[in-house]
């Protein structure tokens, strides 16, 4: 049963995942050795990923994790999905740091389908504003907008800014509106791509060339109802180089499939189907990372119009007020608040763009809270058992909570396993001395997969960790505890195991 | 039947404040308390400390402390004692590898308990004294000594600073994690990982944990770990644990926003040796009771940006789209970023003109007009999209 999904795979090279499923069934797997080598990036339909094969691959392996308990692989299985987020965001590249995005909801009927609980409908309200929140936190100078599609037509939520609070009392206001009047929109009509695309063609076409410009549609039915051509959209969509990213549900399309390709320079990987409704949370949630520049990108628009610029913001300072004076950006009156630097008039909440005079007002922070993206905190690899006793970690560098020691129930199989282990580890270390810095970037595009040893490491300071604080360190810190806590620990290497930024 | 019986048959709830987790990041430098060794020398702060945390643990039965060291060239945990790892000596193994890999098993179980031994053999057995407060004295003492023995001439003369970043990222991870095991969402109960750590409250009712953090910081410049540090403060504003400042030495801009970011109380004494008092008064109450009290603030904080070509604080910057690295004019040499290198103009910056804006006003005029900029802009019906090749 399982097997059967795998023959859609045609690509050579790509059994990777494969045999590393199924060592699962064996009584140990073998540290995944020399099989990282090389893993050509290939393109995955939605149903072939991880998350749709967990049903089919998952019975048996709970089944056959004879050596330990049940507990055991459902522990390694829980670490295995807490990781699978992290793997995006660790390949330095040059990212788009000013982000101007649409965030297109799709309000059509089938948004009643009940496969998520309590309907998608509801459940996507709740998952966006998490969202909206979540990409201020990320991108706090970047801009939103927020569409609707109901009834053939395309209605605007929110207006673009970069306000989370706006944007999220939209958003609820869909549901339970807060003005006595006001009927809360029932999902109702067929939407319509054309339109929606339209419409934030519209939204974003002002926008400076040095931000990006984004469409990122949650998208739950099966069809589009156009008055025209949506290829002429797309046509202009591509020209005004808008990329255009859907979270589809249910089912893939073929036209978003074509929307997305043709935005997004021929990759389609912008292009995700919601299985349940925890994988629309993560795959929405993991559009909050800043899109890669493509360098084709940059050459083409280099010519008409340099994509880097110099831009003017004014870092105000606070006042503190005794008595409420009018603030520029509500017209109402409050104590305290900003002073833009430029024009003088008072603003309550930075960042935000001066009402009177334009100039971006922020704090110096805001741009700190962008760092990371650019100097992102390296994967950290699983820790195979041999490597856990080579360095002796009995308990996470972190949060000091203990490893678990290597069971040493099963006698003769281990210690087969172990000496097999030991010669591969010994080749690979081998070859990551040999290939030194391009080792450790094959580790980056590794699949993330849960450590046999709860163990994981972080290949700069040879640190373990845990898994809740690798979780905690890649998700929210930004930071490696292990590299930070000692002087230069490895001289050649950037501070912080951070991956230095090329491009 | 109610009535009748008089007995509240309600459970009991209880009323008790969280529990509160306090991580002190004690700043060691050995530069900066030399400084300051004539007015408060280090062993009186250190007991000062301690007594501060014997009230915090005393506030409340099951408040925790976990003490950090922020040292020249390490920052390691104070209490509680970490083990140190038993590397073992035949690394890379050859073939023999596989036939003592139980020998190995045993070593490090000797070793565990060679390291485990000295906590338990050092507490005084004073009968007078609670016996949590000992436990966590001798360790806190016991390590500092180990960590200032470990401290080498060549350590002190390699740097001037702190490793704040470090200490930081070592309390927030700490932190992160006792709140993930005493979350009141049983989701980790099947984690075994975290059902060992914490196998005596598993089977109590969880109550969520009141993290604080406090930086007892003497340094001054941390200029050369900002994206660290600054990274640790965004990760604490994410998840509300305040950061306090006590700043008994020196003075940066930085921990002043990361008190300010955080909702922490930042204090710069002016007399350092009145130091068990500053910490009692002020930093002694926990999130929850800090509700309640008017705390001591910080009053202005300078926000304002140094560019990166002259370290001038600035007003208004000039900021790379690409690096975001602030520069206080706007012509740089043959227009290149300093930092990251890319071309830069300021002209794309500046052009920016909404185009939503002109057209509001002439709408009447242009009725049905070509409006080319903004294509179905006003008109989300179907129908009317203008359409553009």
């Amino acid at each position: 049963m399982a097997d059967s999904d795998y023959e859609f795979e045609g690509d050579n090279g790509s059994d990777d995942e494969y045999v590393a499923a199924k060592s699962k069934s064996n009584p140990r797997p073998p540290p995944t050795g020399k099989k990282r080598a090389e893993e050509p990036p290939r393109k995955l339909h939605a149903w072939e990923t991880d998350r749709s094969r967990t049903v089919a691959k998952e019975l048996p392996a709970v089944a056959e994790a004879d050596d330990g308990s049940i507990q055991r692989s459902v522990q390694e299985r829980e670490e295995e999905r807490k990781r699978k987020r992290l793997r995006k965001d660790t390949k330095p590249f040059q990212r788009g740091i000013i982000r101007h995005v649409v965030l297109v909801l799709d309000l059509s009927e089938s948004m009643m389908e009940k496969d998520m609980r309590p309907n998608r409908f509801i459940t996507m309200i709740k998952y966006t504003q998490e969202y909206v929140r979540e990409f201020f936190e990320q991108n706090p100078i970047s801009q939103m907008s927020v569409l609707g599609m109901h009834d053939g037509l395309c209605i605007r939520v929110s207006e673009l800014s970069g306000n989370p609070a706006e944007h999220i009392a939209a958003i609820q206001d869909l549901r339970t509106p807060r003005n006595p009047e006001g009927v809360p929109k029932e999902p109702k009509g067929s939407p319509s791509l054309q339109n929606a695309l339209e419409l934030a063609r519209a939204t974003i076409y002002h926008t400076p060339s040095h931000g990006t410009r984004e469409v990122i549609l949650v998208f739950g039915s099966l069809l589009s109802l156009d008055p025209g051509d949506i290829h002429q959209t797309i046509k202009a969509c591509v020209r005004d180089r808008i990329r255009v990213s859907v979270v589809g549900m249910g089912a893939r399309l073929r036209i978003c499939q074509e929307i997305v390709s043709r935005t997004n320079a021929g990759d389609e990987s912008e292009y995700v189907v919601a299985t349940d409704q925890e994988s629309l949370r993560e795959l929405l949630l993991a559009t909050t990372t800043p899109p890669v520049v493509r360098s084709d990108q940059a050459a083409t628009t280099a010519s008409s119009d340099s994509a880097a610029a110099l831009m003017m913001m004014g870092f105000p300072s606070r006042v503190i007020e005794d008595v409420p004076t009018m603030c520029a950006c509500h017209g109402i009156l409050t104590t305290g608040g900003y002073r833009c630097s430029r024009c003088s008039a008072k603003v309550c909440s930075l960042p935000i763009t001066c009402p009177s005079c334009q100039l971006t007002l922020l704090l110096s922070t805001h741009l700190a809270r962008s760092y990371h993206h650019l100097f992102p905190l390296r994967n950290w690899v699983a820790v195979s058992w041999n490597r856990a006793l080579e360095q002796g970690s009995r308990e996470c560098v972190g949060c000091l909570s203990a490893f678990p020691e290597k069971p040493t129930t099963k006698g003769d199989v281990s210690k087969n396993e172990a000496g097999d282990a030991q010669k591969e580890n010994a080749s690979l270390d081998k070859t990551a001395r040999a290939t030194g810095e391009q080792q450790a970037d094959k580790d980056d595009s590794q699949d993330q997969k849960a450590s046999e040893s709860s163990r994981y490491e972080c290949r700069a300071c040879e640190s373990h960790f845990c898994v809740d604080c690798d979780i905690f360190c890649h998700m929210v810190l930004h930071n490696c505890p292990g590299c930070l806590s000692k002087l230069n620990p490895v001289p050649e290497a950037h501070s912080n195991g951070d991956a230095g930024m090329t491009g | 039947m109610n009535a009748i019986d008089g007995t509240d048959r309600q459970i009991k709830t209880d009323n008790s404040p969280p529990p509160s987790l306090l991580a002190i990041v004690l700043d060691t430098n050995p530069h900066a308390w030399a400084h300051l060794s004539s007015t408060l020398p280090l062993r009186n702060a250190l007991a000062n400390i301690l007594v501060f945390i014997n009230a915090h643990l005393a506030s409340g039965n099951a408040n925790e402390v976990v003490v950090i060291a922020a040292h020249s060239h390490r920052a390691v945990f104070l209490y509680p004692t970490p083990k140190t790892p038993t590397p073992r000596n035949n690394s890379n193994g050859n073939g023999n590898g596989a036939a003592n890999g139980d020998v190995d098993m045993n070593e490090t179980g000797a070793g565990s308990m060679e390291d485990g031994g000295p906590k338990d053999v050092s507490i005084s057995d004073n009968p007078n004294k609670y016996r949590p407060f000992a436990v966590v004295e001798s360790a806190i003492l016991q390590n500092f000594a180990a960590l200032l023995d470990a401290t080498t001439p060549a350590h002190l003369a390699a740097t001037p600073t702190t490793l704040i970043g470090g200490a930081l990222s070592l309390a927030l991870s700490y932190i992160a994690k006792s709140t993930l095991l005493r979350s009141p969402l049983d989701s980790v109960v099947d984690n075994p990982l975290s059902a060992l750590a914490d196998s005596e409250t598993l089977h109590t009712k969880r109550e969520s944990l009141t993290s604080r953090i406090l930086i007892v910081s003497v340094s001054g410049d941390l200029a050369n770990q900002y994206i660290p540090v600054m990274n640790s403060i965004f990760a604490a504003q994410r998840k509300r644990i305040p950061i306090d400042i006590l700043k008994l030495a020196g003075d940066t801009v930085l921990l002043q926003q990361a008190s300010d970011a955080t909702g922490g109380v930042y204090m710069k004494p002016d007399r350092p040796e009145g130091l068990l008092q500053y910490l009692m008064m002020a930093f002694l109450p926990d999130t929850t009771a800090r509700r309640s009290l008017v705390m001591p603030s910080a009053g202005g904080v300078d926000f304002r940006a140094a560019c990166f070509c002259h370290r001038n604080v600035v007003d208004i910057g000039y900021v790379c789209s690409v690096c975001l690295s602030i520069f206080c004019t706007s012509d740089l040499p043959s227009n290149l970023c300093l930092t990251c290198g890319s071309y830069l103009s300021l002209r794309s910056a500046q052009t920016n003109p909404p185009a939503l804006v002109p057209r509001k006003k002439k709408k009447k005029k242009r009725a049905g007009g070509a409006d080319s900029t903004t294509p179905g802009g006003s008109t989300p019906a179907g129908s009317g999209t203008p359409m553009h090749s």
